[in-house]
């Protein structure tokens, strides 16, 4: 229950990092450490070498203006809870990181670590696909950017290349009209996702427009539910669910089963999910649903 | 295995419970092994060391964190404080006399963590017995089923009403 040894640096500039990263295949960047260093107490992860980013100048912005929310990468999971100007801008942050782990937890974890980290139950990941948020990642070749949407590729594996860093994300304003929420099934408060839905739905006259549906803890990686986008389009307060129901459980097809619960439980569940969130949703007609 | 990017050994300077403290640690000392072995520090439990427990809750420049899921390097110019700073002169905080009074541990393993985590917060942001709970959510406790604690926090920090669940 103790590291293995490792080698640990903590730059000033991005361009160090950037070195020391490429440096070696097995270095690995440190953010809070909440998920890297208890995997490496059970010594699933070895690296040779940290490569801690808090001091790392430009890393620790956090600003809002009227495109959205930007998050460096030194940004706590607190420190954006705590934010009323980035929930006024996208509500959605606040709604999914009530639920990551525990206060004690977002004090040290960041954003971009649990973006980077891409377990297949986190909130924030389905929540920035939902959103439509883009990562900015460095790596040897210079800086490039990169939609959420497409970055998931399984369980703890995204697009990221092991000599990139993710030096920020951002999450565009929340659009008139539409409400974003985050929900889910977990054992207790604090603990994973047995199964979650991040939602971003465009709401007309109380009726459903359209939505960006994405579960998490669902199958191997957040995923876009492209049934449920379709059936839930004119959803309104009133109508039956079963459309919409039967839509979620065909997206999840590919539901993984495990000790918390079985992958049938998990389609029906989401199911479930999305029909409670869609009706109060278009119940509050675009108003204070799913704040809480 | 060396490489010249970075080294296994590094200069830590903190502050813990007022008193600096300079000691040269391997880079994968975890921050509850510094405060209990080389400070000697014991009341800072170590249970699950994975984040999960909450019995390794310190404060770090304000903030509650998991001692057990941070590297002794991580936390190099900070601010700690441990259980040993709440008690001056043997006398207890109105919490630590309250979880004394209402029987708020059995063991006491878990009490330094729920202790800290409380320490953390400001009580005003916490008015119903749900908040109090929530809050408590990241520290488990084996033996009083939490009830006692939870009446504890309620009875110090003036949080009246019935919970509404029972979580
Ligand atoms: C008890 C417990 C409960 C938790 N519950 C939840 C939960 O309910 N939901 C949830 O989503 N999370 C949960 N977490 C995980 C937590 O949110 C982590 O903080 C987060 O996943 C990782 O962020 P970090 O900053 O701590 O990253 P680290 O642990 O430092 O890093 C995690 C991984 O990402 C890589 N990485 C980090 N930052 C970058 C970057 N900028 N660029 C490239 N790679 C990077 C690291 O190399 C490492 O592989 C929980 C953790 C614990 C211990
Ligand atoms: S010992 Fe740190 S959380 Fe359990
Ligand atoms: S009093 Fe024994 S674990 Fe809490």
């Amino acid at each position: 229950m103790k590291p293995a040894a490792f080698d640990y640096c903590r730059p000033a500039s991005i361009d160090e990092a950037a070195a020391a990263l490429a440096s070696s295949d097995s270095a690995k960047v440190l953010a809070g450490g909440q998920s890297l260093v208890p995997s490496m107490n059970f010594r699933i992860s070895q690296p040779s070498l940290l490569v801690d980013i808090r001091d790392v100048e430009g890393l620790d912005g956090l600003e809002v203006d009227q495109d959205g929310v930007s998050i460096g990468a030194s940004v706590t999971q607190s420190r954006v809870m705590n934010s009323d100007e980035a929930y006024s801008a996208v509500p959605g942050l606040r709604r999914a990181l009530r639920f990551v782990g525990h206060l004690q937890i977002r004090n040290r974890g960041t954003v971009c670590g649990s973006l980077a980290h891409a377990d297949p139950a986190a909130e924030l990941p389905a929540l920035a696909m939902a959103a439509g948020a883009r990562l900015t990642v460095r790596g040897p070749q210079g800086e490039r950017t990169a939609a959420a949407d497409g970055f998931y590729l399984g369980p703890y594996w995204t697009g990221l290349e092991q000599s990139e860093i993710i030096t920020g994300v951002c999450f565009p304003a929340e659009a008139p009209g539409t409400v974003t929420v985050v929900d889910e099934i977990a054992r207790r408060s604090g603990d994973f996702a047995v199964v979650g839905l991040a939602a971003a739905f465009d709401l007309e006259d109380g009726s459903v427009g359209g939505a960006r549906l994405v579960s998490f803890g669902v199958s191997g990686r957040p995923q876009r539910l492209a049934a449920a986008e379709e059936a839930v389009r004119g959803f309104h307060a009133g109508a039956a669910g079963d459309g919409l129901y039967g839509a979620a459980y065909e997206d999840a097809a590919d539901a993984v089963g495990d000790i918390h619960a079985s992958g049938e439980y998990r389609r029906e569940a989401l199911g479930s999910l999305l029909v409670r969130t869609a009706r109060a949703v278009s119940a509050s007609n675009g108003g204070k649903a799913g704040a809480r | 295995m060396t490489s010249d990017q970075g080294s296994r050994e590094i200069d830590l300077t903190v502050t813990i419970n007022g008193m600096e403290v300079r000691r040269r640690v391997p880079a994968r000392l975890l921050l509850s092994d510094f405060i209990r072995d080389e400070v000697g520090l014991t009341g800072t439990h170590v249970g699950c060391e994975h984040g999960y427990c909450g019995a390794c809750t310190v404060i770090a420049d304000g903030d509650a964190i998991r001692s057990c899921s941070t590297l002794a390097v991580q936390v190099d110019g900070s601010d700690i404080r441990t259980v040993e700073d709440l008690a001056s002169d043997g006398e207890l905080t109105p919490m630590q006399q309250a979880f004394h009074e209402n029987h708020a541990m059995q063991c006491g393993f878990c009490t330094a963590g729920f202790l800290m985590t409380l320490e953390s917060v400001d009580p005003d942001d916490y008015r119903e017995p749900e908040q109090v709970v929530e809050l408590l959510s990241g520290n488990l406790c084996r033996c009083t089923g939490y009830q006692n604690i939870v009446k504890a926090v309620c009875s110090v920090w003036g949080v009246e009403g019935r919970r509404r669940d029972s979580q």
